[in-house]
This record gives structure tokens, sequence and C-alpha cells, in this order.
């Protein structure tokens, strides 16, 4: 019976049909293999990825509201897909924070979705998210946004297997961090990817992947497994390294640097 | 309760408003915007304005609290108030007032306000600026 909603595997990528949903003011989920687009009148109401942490996490694990609030709202307004509206009307959020961490979700989600542009698995339209409308965003806003984060990463450090592998660090004597930076460095470990150090720290994973990128960058920071460095450490925090590095580590972490800004020439 | 919207179309009631946003800095995207920016493009306005935000909020010199000591960090998400409140910058013809939004879940943004410098007023824009940015997300 659902079968005649779904529109057949189109293997089109997902930027091109966001744009033909938004000419269209179409509604509806989008789904490709990272993560779903909800799309109402052409316009993005919600993202979802697996390597984002969603609206929920991101309330409930940093406090900002107590995990039964937010499951109070599931119950009771899932159904009629007006959850956000209930967190606010119920005294649980201010309007601004709520609409502050949905866009912040929604972008986060959205560059996952984007970040390789895959093909759309499938369509299903008139399907709406259960969240409800908070704030709508154009079709063009978030591809052109998405778009963007990708350049910024790539100015910060150019190597993408940061975003994606476990990561571990560089044994030395890390100089004086941002209190941000800092809290993304302790978390990593040898094992841990950036989602997965992103929702360790109710963070947004992208805005974690730019701590991460700029901690690489000062060479505090490589993917796991890569030649003088050491893995999996059973403490975080900084002190003598555990592991002995290869002599010629900071000759190495330099010649990284400048192989990586030849390569961006 | 004010949302974006609401709280940028207060800000704009601020004698000599010229324009308002709300922007995230660490990715520089401007969440919600109202009136004109400077140059006619908020979205590279808020790109530049965004690195300032970022620089001033990281800056040990400026804010001693922006760096955490050494060891002893905590792993858990930051419930605390920003090392840095807000900016102002002084151009010939106008104030640009930058406020950062403390919230106890993860975002990292600042309220924009463009001013007029014959028009606005400063001290008042400084104090409102920052009454809206509390009940933006206080309610």
């Amino acid at each position: 019976m659902i079968a005649s909603a779904l529109v057949p595997r189109t293997d089109e990528p997902a930027s091109a049909l966001l744009r033909t949903l938004a000419a269209q003011r179409a509604s509806g989920a989008m789904s490709t293999e990272s993560g779903i687009v909800y799309v109402a009148s052409g316009h993005v109401v919600h993202v979802e990825s697996a390597v984002t942490p969603d609206l929920g996490d991101l309330l409930t694990h940093s406090g900002a509201l107590a995990p039964d609030g937010w499951w109070q709202a599931i119950d009771q307004a899932g159904r009629r897909c007006r959850v956000g509206r209930h967190l606010v009307d119920s005294g649980h959020l201010a309007a601004g924070a709520l609409e502050l961490c949905h866009l912040g979700a929604l972008f986060d989600a959205a560059y996952f979705v984007l970040a390789h542009d895959g093909p759309v698995l499938r369509f299903r339209p008139g399907v709406a998210h259960w969240l409800g409308a908070v704030r709508s965003v154009p079709v063009d806003t978030v591809l052109r946004e998405s778009r963007r984060r990708r350049e910024l990463l790539h100015r910060i450090w150019p190597e993408p297997a940061i975003d994606l592998a476990p990561l571990a660090r560089v044994p030395g004597d890390p100089v004086d961090l941002p209190a941000r930076r800092r809290r993304t460095l302790a978390q990593v470990d040898g094992a841990r990817t950036a989602a997965q150090i992103a929702t360790a720290l109710a963070c947004r994973t992208f805005h974690t992947l730019v701590e991460l990128r700029r901690l690489a960058a000062v060479g505090l920071v490589v993917p796991a497994g890569t030649a003088g460095t050491a893995t999996a450490t059973a403490s975080a925090e900084p002190g003598p390294a555990p592991l002995p590095g290869t002599p010629d580590e900071p000759d190495t972490a330099l010649l990284r640097r400048v192989l990586h800004a030849l390569e961006a020439l | 309760m004010p949302g974006i919207d609401e709280s940028l179309l207060e800000a704009m009631r601020l004698p000599g408003a010229r324009g308002a946003s709300v922007v995230d800095w660490i990715s520089g995207l401007a969440l919600g915007t109202v009136g004109d920016a400077p140059g006619g493009d908020p979205e590279a306005t808020a790109a530049e304005t965004a690195e300032l935000a970022r620089l001033a909020t990281e800056s040990g010199a400026l804010a001693p609290g922006a760096l955490a000591p050494a060891a002893g960090a905590p792993g858990g998400p930051s419930r605390k108030e920003p090392p840095v409140q807000d900016l102002i910058i002084t151009t010939a013809d106008s104030y640009h007032l930058l406020r950062f939004v403390t919230t106890t879940f993860d975002s990292t943004v600042f309220l924009h306000l463009w001013l007029d410098r014959a028009d606005g007023n400063l001290a008042l824009a400084r104090i409102r600026l920052a009454e809206l940015a509390d009940r933006l997300v206080l309610g």
C-alpha cells in the first residue's frame, strides 16, 4: 500500500533532485545513503544524518532539556508532527533556542548528506517529519552552505581523511588551546572518529570537524595508524607520551604540511 | 517568546539600526538577517564578522578565560559563559555591535547589529542587544 507513494530509484544526485523539488514546491522525504532530507513546499524543513547528532541528542545530552521533556513531547505531539511546537508551548524551550538548535542540526546533517552528493535512493511524497515546522530554509541556501563548508574545511587543513578515520593524538606538548579545541582534543583516543567525538561532546559534527582539522593543521591530531602516532592510548590527558614516537616526528609533521601545501597549489 | 526573526526585528527598532543578523561564528553562516548589510551582501558580511568573532573568543591575550588549562579539561559540553561578551567596531559612519549568545546546547552564535553612528546610541544598543540575546534563548 505504501508502494504507490514511492518514486522509483532515480540515481539522480541529491542536489539535482533537491533543485527539482524546490522548483515544484514539493513536500516529502528524500533518502540518500547518508541521510534523509525533508522538504515542505519546496523548502528544506529538516535533515537527518547517521553521522550527526539529532536535535534530541543536542538538547538532552547538553542538559538544555530533560530527557523526560523530550520524550513527553514526542509522545504527545509526534503523531501530529508538532513536537517542536509542543516543546515551546509547554514551556520546555524558548522559541529562539529551538530555532537555533534546529538550524544547527539541519545544516550539520545537510553538510554530510550533500558532501558527496550521492544518488537519491527514493523520494516519498507527502511524508513529513514528526518534529514539524520550526524554520524552513530555501534549497539554494542549503546547497550553497554545504559547498561553502566544504571549502572552509579545505582551507583549514586539506586532509579529508580526518573526517572519517579514527583519530589519534600526536605525542607532544600542546600549546595553549581555545577551550572548545581543548575539549575536542581530549576526546581523541586513537579509536573514535569525528562523528563519535561529536556525539560524546553533544556537539554538531561539522563544528567538531573544524576543531579537528585545526588540530591536524598544528600537528596535534592525525588519522590513527599514521606512522609515528601513539594510537589507542588509555588516557587522552597531556603528559609524557605513553608510546615512544619515531625520532623524526616533528619533521614528519612539517613535511606533511609542506606536501599538503604543494598539493593545494 | 521571541524567535530569531522577532528578536532581529526588535533590534531593528533601536534608533539608527541599519541591519541585524544572527551568525554562527564557526561556520560563518547567517541563521537570520533583517535590514541591510554593509556592501549589500549579508552572507559575505556574516562570514567576515564570524571570523572576527572567532578570533576574539579564541584570543588568550584579550580574554584569558578563552584558553583552557593544559590539564584537567573536562570532556563534557560547554555550559559556560563565552569568554567574550561583545565586540564593538567603529567606522567613520557606523558602529558594528557583536553580542555573543550563551546557550546550554551546542551553538556558537552571536547577534550582529549595524548601527548608524549619527542616529544610534551605542550604550543603549549594547544594553538592549544583551537583553535580546538572553531572551532569544531563555524566552
